[in-house]
């Protein structure tokens, strides 16, 4: 997983079958030290996160986990997804 | 997933028997930079391109200058296979697609910045 800032949303009418009606949001990572690093993923979100949220992003099969936990999964479209809204870190 | 600016094509006429027919794009990952408050800043004046671009199969009919979501892995295997052929295994050899033609990036002015 990675963690990251919300920093936006993302709007498309075309589109595959897969995303219809996903909510899509821009995160942008941060690196060891804390700070933005420069790289955007764009997530999948149930967790209703607002744009200034930190987060903490699943990635790959473990993203699918969060949208329909099981081994079932694998006809989602789903590469990131928020995992987490982070309220403290040590 | 990430957000990028198809910049190109690629086209080739070896290649793996499940790639066939499949259009290919290059497209450019956009980084926080190139994110201006309330909207994705126009294009080449951006900051330099930083990282490397990603080679994407395409089953949207996106084209250079189009802004685009990217799925990777398996995501792109799925995205590409149910609109080749609805239903089959997702077993088409590529690891990136075009997912979706950006209408529209909001971006927040402060956060993240």
């Amino acid at each position: 997983m990675i963690r990251g800032t919300v920093v936006g949303q993302v709007w498309a009418t075309r589109k595959a079958r897969g995303l219809d009606g996903r909510t899509l949001l821009v995160v942008a990572a941060r690196d060891a030290d804390g700070n933005p690093s420069g790289r955007l993923v764009v997530a999948i979100d149930v967790l209703d996160a607002r744009t200034g949220d930190e987060v903490t992003v699943a990635l790959g099969s473990g993203a699918r986990n969060v949208l329909r936990p099981g081994p079932e999964n694998r006809d989602l479209l789903c590469d990131a997804a928020v995992a987490a809204i982070v309220e403290g870190e040590g | 997933m990430f957000l990028g600016r198809v910049t190109g094509t690629v086209w080739s006429t070896v290649k793996w028997p499940q790639a066939k027919g499949l259009k290919l794009l290059l497209v450019r990952p956009y980084r926080l930079g190139d994110l201006a408050p309330g909207e994705l800043r126009p294009g080449a004046e951006a900051s330099e391109p930083t990282d490397d671009l990603v080679v994407c199969a395409d089953t949207l009919d996106a084209g250079p200058g189009d802004d685009v979501l990217v799925a990777f892995g398996h995501a792109a295997r799925v995205a590409v296979s149910d609109k080749l052929a609805p239903g089959a295994k997702p077993d088409v050899p590529i690891d990136a697609a075009v997912v979706a033609v950006v209408d529209r990036v909001e971006i927040d002015g402060e956060a993240g910045r």
